[in-house]
């Protein structure tokens, strides 16, 4: 298979002027003659080994579309894990049963392990993060089990004592479960903006009907994108 | 048709071409040096009558002033003994040398020669062969590596076909000319020296240039050669100091380049009235040592020997053209002669070998010396006066020479003025790959850019998005480069709120950060980060910023660098 120069700057890594520079001087196996250059995959792979180089060509390849910027976000994640109400329960244990029980985005399989783990989270501090919300969360993530992040929302019956920083009864949970690290703070960061607005805390007290309740995250996510935040 | 070099034969395989294009160049180079030798004799014997008047030393200095007006007025080239030349193109540009330099020497050094002056007609020839394999190879497109190849077979094949000597030729282009033995060279160079050889046979007939008598050597003789090559060591490094002082003094005459060349020759050609022995390129006298006819006693011939230093020093630093090669043939024969009528007059009694033999010794003593280059002594020795038997002082003399003149000048005379300017840089090594990489190739752009009159509020959104933690910042209305900023610099801030709207950032920027220009050397810029201890510098053309060059990147394409020119 034949290559063009950039392409083997690209397969190597290399700036165009260095790979110039080696056909020049001989050192790299690209036959020149007049202003035309043949590079051949194969050699140039069997050069490359034998020089301890790297050589991939999948660089060439058309990537893959990535998601687009801004899919992964909390929209779309929340949208995924749907709105739940009036979960029961006294202490945050309950609720948090409840709370993965009523989950249909959940496989059922999953359900008693991921449990385990919000509640062995929660253990060591609450995630309570004040002004009545919580999200809960694994220590980490399931990168096996799920393939997209779920933030599922929970409106509590009642209020309850949830130990939060502030000591203010929670009454929403944002259970949130993400498949890396990453995603998992770009998620808990956009949801942490969110609540860090009095209106919306004030929103979501009053129990919004779940249009309501996506149409205003998408006004936040705008408004974050806008600023090239994360 | 309009690419030779794309033409099917030239494509079969690189090896074939490279031998097939190597006996060309030999053929070429050896053709050049019969040309040489022949019009050398030929202006001799045409200036011979006029050497007995009164005015003969202007004979000298007129071939001198002609050469030096031919150089300098009509091709245009810088004096020089060619071989310096050759290296240097080597080392800096691939190869490339002007086609005019395959005739301009070899005309030059004829003037000076012939005239009289003291110089060797080597130096020309290899130049001239270089300079016809370096065409070709651009002629046929040919990639430096080639190039260089071609370059080492012309000199190969000049050296092969002066001396009738196809070892000596391809040692002597190995070890001095390229300084890298590798399969891919030397094969095409030993076909070159072959082709050289072959046609100063046809041309010249199959004679060993200094035929002689067998040596009968003896273990005092062995023995004496220690302290022979302690005067060869010390004859080269006056050689080569006399070469040198002479040139920096004649440039210091203010006076037209050719007419320092005519008072050289003058001075040359005064010289040869008293000592006949410095005129020319003096194979004749060195016929005549080693047959052990030479007839001047002791003084006479030291006298000689320091007479021919001066005349050579004279010559070529004054202006003329031409090598060092015969001249350090004669002077050593004269100081191996000098040395055995020293050890006959201390130790009489002693049976020492012909004084012949020691004017051999003498020879590769001088050339070992001079050149820092023992195996092509020792070769050219033993091919010139096809005599074997005398490997084992052969060996003494040229090992230690070139040792102890190592040790007094650590570089040799030709790669003098090149290691001076750092310009000397051999395959594979340090200075070679950072030569070779360019700032350019190295530059980092994923740097963000900022303003001075930004704040710092805007400044922490940029650092967000930011992967490294130097910003350069640009002038908003001319884009020159102002200063930089370190993520350090605003760390302390960077939780403040009470500063994001207090703090522009032409307050915080570094106006004094060091930098470099896109065009510095690589090792200039090593040397100023290992001096700042820095880590990376931003790099600034036409007073922009284009980009930073860091020491992580460099030494990973240092890496693959060296293993690209390293690895065959």
């Amino acid at each position: 298979m034949k290559l063009t120069i950039n392409e083997v700057a690209r397969s190597l890594d290399l700036p165009l002027s260095t790979v110039e520079r080696w056909i020049r001087q001989g050192r790299i196996p690209i036959k020149r003659s007049g202003h035309t250059y043949t590079a051949d995959r194969a050699v140039l792979k069997k050069w490359a080994k034998s020089h301890n180089l790297v050589f991939s060509t999948a660089e060439l390849e058309p990537k893959e579309a990535e998601p687009a910027q801004g899919s992964e976000t909390l929209l779309y994640a929340m949208q995924r894990g749907g709105v739940l109400h009036g979960i029961r329960g006294k202490t945050p244990a309950e609720v948090l049963a409840s709370s993965v029980d009523a989950a249909e985005v959940l496989p059922p399989a999953l359900k008693g392990a991921l449990l385990d783990r919000l509640l062995e989270r929660e253990h060591l501090t609450s995630t309570g993060i004040g002004k009545g919300v919580a999200i809960p969360h694994p220590r980490t993530p399931f990168a096996e089990e799920i393939n997209r992040s779920v933030v599922v929302t929970c409106f509590l019956e009642e209020p309850i004592d949830y130990m939060a920083v502030d000591s203010r009864p929670v009454f929403v949970l944002f259970l949130l479960l993400s498949p890396t690290p990453r995603e998992h703070l770009q998620i808990l960061s956009r949801l942490s903006f969110c609540v860090r607005d009095d209106a919306f805390v004030a929103f979501l007290k009053d129990r919004p009907d779940t249009d309501d309740f996506f149409a205003r995250i998408a006004a936040f996510e705008q408004a974050l994108d806008q600023k090239g935040l994360v | 048709m309009r690419y030779p070099g794309r033409w099917s034969i030239f494509r079969l395989d690189d090896r074939m071409l490279l031998i097939l294009v190597g006996i060309v160049v030999g053929t070429c180079s050896g053709l050049a040096a019969v040309a040489l030798s022949r019009s050398l004799i030929a202006l001799l014997d045409w200036t011979h009558p006029y050497r007995h008047y009164w005015w003969a030393f202007f004979l000298p200095a007129g071939g001198a002033m002609a050469s030096s007006l031919f150089m300098n007025k009509i091709v245009k080239e810088g004096a020089g003994h060619g071989v310096p030349e050759v290296i240097y193109s080597v080392s800096r540009y691939g190869g490339l040398l002007r086609f005019r330099s395959s005739f301009s020497r070899l005309i030059s050094s004829c003037l000076t020669i012939g005239s009289g002056g003291s110089a060797g007609p080597e130096a020309p020839v290899v130049m001239s062969g270089a300079a016809i394999g370096s065409n070709i190879a651009s002629f046929l497109s040919l990639n430096e590596r080639q190039r260089i190849t071609l370059v080492g077979c012309g000199a190969a094949g000049a050296i092969s076909a002066i001396f009738n000597a196809p070892i000596a030729g391809l040692v002597f282009t190995v070890e001095v000319v390229l300084g890298e033995w590798t399969a891919l060279n030397i094969i095409p160079i030993a076909i070159a020296s072959v082709a050289g050889t072959e046609i100063s046979h046809v041309l010249q007939g199959d004679n060993i240039v200094f035929d002689h008598r067998q040596f009968d050597i003896g273990f005092p003789d062995t023995l004496a050669s220690f302290g022979l090559a302690v005067l060869c060591a010390l004859t080269a490094i006056l050689l080569t100091r006399a070469l040198r002082g002479m040139h920096h003094r004649s440039a210091r005459v203010p006076l037209p380049i050719w007419v320092r060349a005519a008072l050289g020759g003058g001075m040359v050609g005064a010289l040869g009235i008293f000592l006949p022995v410095v005129l020319g390129e003096g194979y004749h006298s060195i016929q005549q040592m080693i047959d052990g006819v030479y007839a001047p006693g002791f003084l006479l011939v030291a006298v000689g020997m320091l007479a021919k230093v001066a005349a050579t020093s004279f010559t070529l630093g004054w202006g003329g053209s031409g090598g060092i090669f015969a001249p350090a043939l004669v002077i050593g024969s004269l100081a191996g002669l000098t040395f055995h009528r020293g050890l006959a007059f201390v130790w009489p009694s002693v049976a020492w070998v012909n004084e012949g033999c020691f004017a051999l010794l003498g020879m590769a003593g001088l050339i070992s010396g001079m050149l820092q280059a023992p195996l092509t002594a020792i070769f050219l020795i033993i091919e010139i006066t096809g005599d074997y038997g005398v490997i084992l002082p052969l060996i003494i003399v040229s090992t230690i020479t070139s040792s102890v003149c190592q040790y007094i000048e650590p570089a040799s005379f030709y790669l003098k003025e090149l290691v001076d300017k750092g310009q000397l840089l051999r395959p594979g090594t340090d200075g070679r790959v950072l030569a070779d990489l360019s700032i350019q190739e190295l530059l980092e752009k994923d740097c963000i850019s900022v303003t001075p009159g930004m704040l710092l509020r805007d400044f922490i959104e940029i650092v967000k998005r930011s992967r490294r933690n130097y910003f350069p910042v640009e002038d908003a209305v001319n884009g020159h480069f102002l200063g930089m900023i370190h993520l350090d610099d605003i760390r302390p801030y960077l939780f403040n709120p009470g500063m994001y709207d207090a703090v522009v950032l032409e307050q915080i920027l570094d106006r004094e950060a060091a930098v470099v220009h896109l065009d510095e050397d690589l090792s200039d810029v090593l040397q100023l980060m290992d001096e700042k201890r820095l880590f990376s510098l931003p790099v600034i053309s036409n007073k922009r910023f284009v980009g930073m060059i860091s020491k992580a990147t460099l030494l990973d394409r240092y890496r693959q660098e060296l293993r690209v020119q390293t690895t065959r």
